[in-house]
């Protein structure tokens, strides 16, 4: 099934009208996911945005409910889970494994995270494989094929003067039906297509053993070297797409108050602060590690993939080059040191 | 908020930004010197044990790429690169840096100026330091990074002027233990290699087009791009200005910041970072440089700069370590015209 790019403008327009569509575009500084519409101009030749589409279904700040008192002085609570439904159009690969991480996050291990199963399930996806990697991606040394997005319900390709269309879900193929004026059941390839069945991205890293060595390196002077140059500003966890760490709080005004979580960033050492005062992450060192720790290391313990998906947001807009593909690279030159060694015996043999 | 409100790119910070960068063998050869001159020095201080870090930069993943870099070792000097990619401001890495013995730092004109602030906000002994001064022709920028995502940057975008460096008015240090640079590199020679620092008269007319703009039109213009701050802080952690011990942001038993990303919040942010550094800018332009949204964040602390410098004849920040910031002091023969 294929939509012609001529008649994209038509279909988005018309799908538009149903549910709230959302496009990758260029804003006047950066790019993000815009509705469509509204004198926005789809950019789908963006390798990916410069911010990432998880505030779809993790807004960055989220009302959760409201309390108070009402007119006749009596308490109350409404929480409202509520969201529209929204077609994310020419999502990428890697941001769709990110939606994976996240499902893993706030949908499996016993605890369902109401406000994020609402937006998520009335998501549906439209990813676009890659033809043409950035120099920063490197998604295909995290596993992942830039030709394919299994999560996604619709997989785009492009075949020169059309998008191929496979639905991988139900919900994609309902959705596909629904609109089937639009797409016509050629199979035809033009000089234009592009090859997205073996995307090979140029910056390469080697993950072979990195999680299994990260297990014995906790105390390694690696993160000393690399802690001096990071600024601990937010600017990796908040352009990343899978980080996803949060902060309750309140606001109250006369009777009122409101209750809403917000992107927290464990770069902040206010993130870990505890009532009292005590900060079990004080210190710089502990937080630049925490964080690739958790991308590279505890992730994979707990939901067995990495929580990097290659995408290549931070290596971009790092204020001062601090560059996780390097960082990759040195766990993979480091030493461990020989007790560490002898105590684990065998780790590096015992991968899953 | 209109659609005609005032464009918010970085672009229009200083017009001069967009002029071209002709690198020439001169240009290449003076990097090549200093960066020499740089490697002998650190090795030597290393090894006299007067220093026990040099801050500079060194080679990143990517060509057109550098990243701050922490030599302890003088077997490990040839690290250290100078180049017209060397984006990053380094003076405030002294802070964390000091705490293992004296530290010696590459310093700029920006780094310079970085440094003298802070002794002046009793951050820093003068005698913690050991100053490289360095020649700077002003830095461009690396878009097959930064604008990576870009499928066709042109390839004559790599040789644009940082905004950072298009209204730096002292590009060389102004105060230094010794100069690494040749002593005929100064502005006026450096000029012919990349564009000389803003002219004086135009130096804030930038600033002038947005004082030109009606109460609503600033207004949308303000709004516009507090809406887009997504407050990571990368701004307060980078400037040499902003060495509370404690943040107000971060005092969260007070309360003063509320956590929402809204225009509200974002705005209260920024408007309180401007007054609490608003006297004492060095206007090194960092806060601008690492914003990752590309928000044009000089715009109003340089319409501070302006109104000091034309209203009550203040001095540039951080030329010397003495002279008391203008917030700090009170003459009778102040301006008051609202009084």
């Amino acid at each position: 099934m294929q939509l012609s790019k001529e008649r994209v403008d038509a279909f988005l327009a018309e799908l538009n009208q149903a549910v709230r569509v959302y496009v990758p575009a260029r804003g006047e500084a950066v790019s993000s996911f815009a509705r469509y519409g509204q004198g926005t101009e789809p950019a789908f030749d963006l390798v990916n945005t410069d911010m990432p589409p998880k505030d779809m279904l993790f807004p960055q700040t989220e009302k959760m409910y409201r309390y108070g008192l009402d007119d006749e002085g009596k308490p109350f609570v409404d929480a409202t889970f509520d969201a529209d439904e929204v077609v994310l159009f020419g999502v990428r690969p890697c941001d769709m494994r990110s939606i994976e991480c996240m499902d893993d996050v706030f949908l499996t291990r016993g605890f369902i995270d109401e406000y994020y199963e609402t937006r998520r399930q009335k998501l549906t996806t439209f990813a676009l494989a890659c033809t043409a990697p950035a120099p920063t991606c490197f998604c295909d040394s995290m596993g992942l094929n830039a030709g394919q997005a299994p999560a996604a319900d619709v997989l785009l390709k492009d075949v020169g003067a059309a998008w191929q269309l496979a639905a991988q879900s139900e919900k994609g193929a309902a959705l596909l039906g629904k609109y089937k004026g639009f797409f016509d059941e050629s199979d035809v390839q033009d000089a234009g297509a592009k090859n997205s069945d073996s995307v090979s991205c140029t910056l390469k890293v080697d993950m072979d053993g990195v999680k299994e060595k990260l297990d014995q390196m906790f105390d390694h002077p690696l993160w000393e070297d690399i802690t001096k140059k990071c600024l601990t500003c937010g600017t990796c966890t908040y352009v990343c797409p899978t980080c996803y760490c949060f902060d309750i709080s309140q606001s109250n005004r006369m009777k009122i108050g409101e209750r809403y979580r917000c992107w927290d960033s464990c770069m902040f050492s206010v993130y870990s602060e505890m009532a009292g005062g005590h900060n079990p992450r004080a210190d710089k060192l502990s937080r630049v590690r925490q964080r690739f720790m958790h991308k590279l290391c505890f992730f994979e313990d707990r939901y067995g993939k990495s929580l990097c998906v290659g995408c290549g947001r931070c290596i971009q807009k790092c204020p001062v080059a601090l560059d996780i593909s390097c960082l990759i690279d040195d766990i993979g030159a480091a030493e461990l040191a020989p007790v560490a060694l002898a105590g684990e015996k065998g780790a590096g043999d015992g991968k899953h | 908020m209109t659609d005609t409100a005032p464009s918010i790119t970085r672009e229009q910070t200083a017009r001069v930004q967009t002029a071209r960068v002709q690198t020439t063998r001169v240009h290449t050869a003076l990097f090549a010197e200093v960066t020499q001159k740089l490697r002998l020095r650190a090795k030597e201080l290393l090894e006299s044990g007067e220093v026990v870090s040099v801050i500079g930069w060194e080679a990143g993943r990517f060509e057109n790429q550098t990243t701050p870099a922490f030599i302890t070792d003088a077997n490990k000097v040839d690290r250290l690169i100078f180049n017209e990619y060397c984006a990053n401001t380094l003076g405030k890495y002294v802070l964390s840096e000091k705490l293992d013995g004296k530290v010696a730092v590459c310093v700029r004109g920006c780094e310079s100026r970085g440094i003298n602030r802070m002794i002046s906000d009793n951050q820093l002994k003068r005698s913690e330091v050991y100053l490289l001064g360095l020649p700077c022709p002003g830095m461009v920028e690396s878009p097959e990074v930064s604008h990576a995502s870009e499928p066709s940057h042109a390839p004559e975008a790599s040789s644009k002027l940082l905004s950072k460096c298009a209204f730096c008015t002292h590009r060389q240090p102004v105060v230094f233990d010794e100069y690494l640079g040749t002593c005929e590199a100064t502005d006026e020679t450096l000029g012919g290699l990349i564009p000389k620092p803003i002219d004086p008269s135009e130096r804030f007319s930038d600033v002038e087009e947005l004082e030109a703009l009606s109460l609503d039109e600033r207004n949308a213009y303000f709004e516009k791009l507090y809406n887009n701050c997504i407050r990571c802080y990368a701004c307060r952690e980078v400037c040499p200005c902003c060495t509370c011990r404690e943040c107000f942001v971060d005092q969260a038993r007070a309360g003063w910041q509320g956590k929402q990303n809204n225009l509200e919040e974002n705005r209260f942010y920024n408007l309180t970072r401007v007054f609490h550094i608003g006297d004492r800018c060095v206007e090194c332009g960092e806060c601008e440089r690492v914003c990752p949204m590309e928000l044009p964040l000089m715009k109003i602390n340089r319409k501070m700069v302006k109104d000091l410098t034309t209203l009550f004849s203040v001095p540039e920040a951080g030329l010397d370590s003495e002279t008391i910031s203008p917030l700090n002091t009170y003459d009778v023969a102040d301006l008051e015209e609202y009084l």
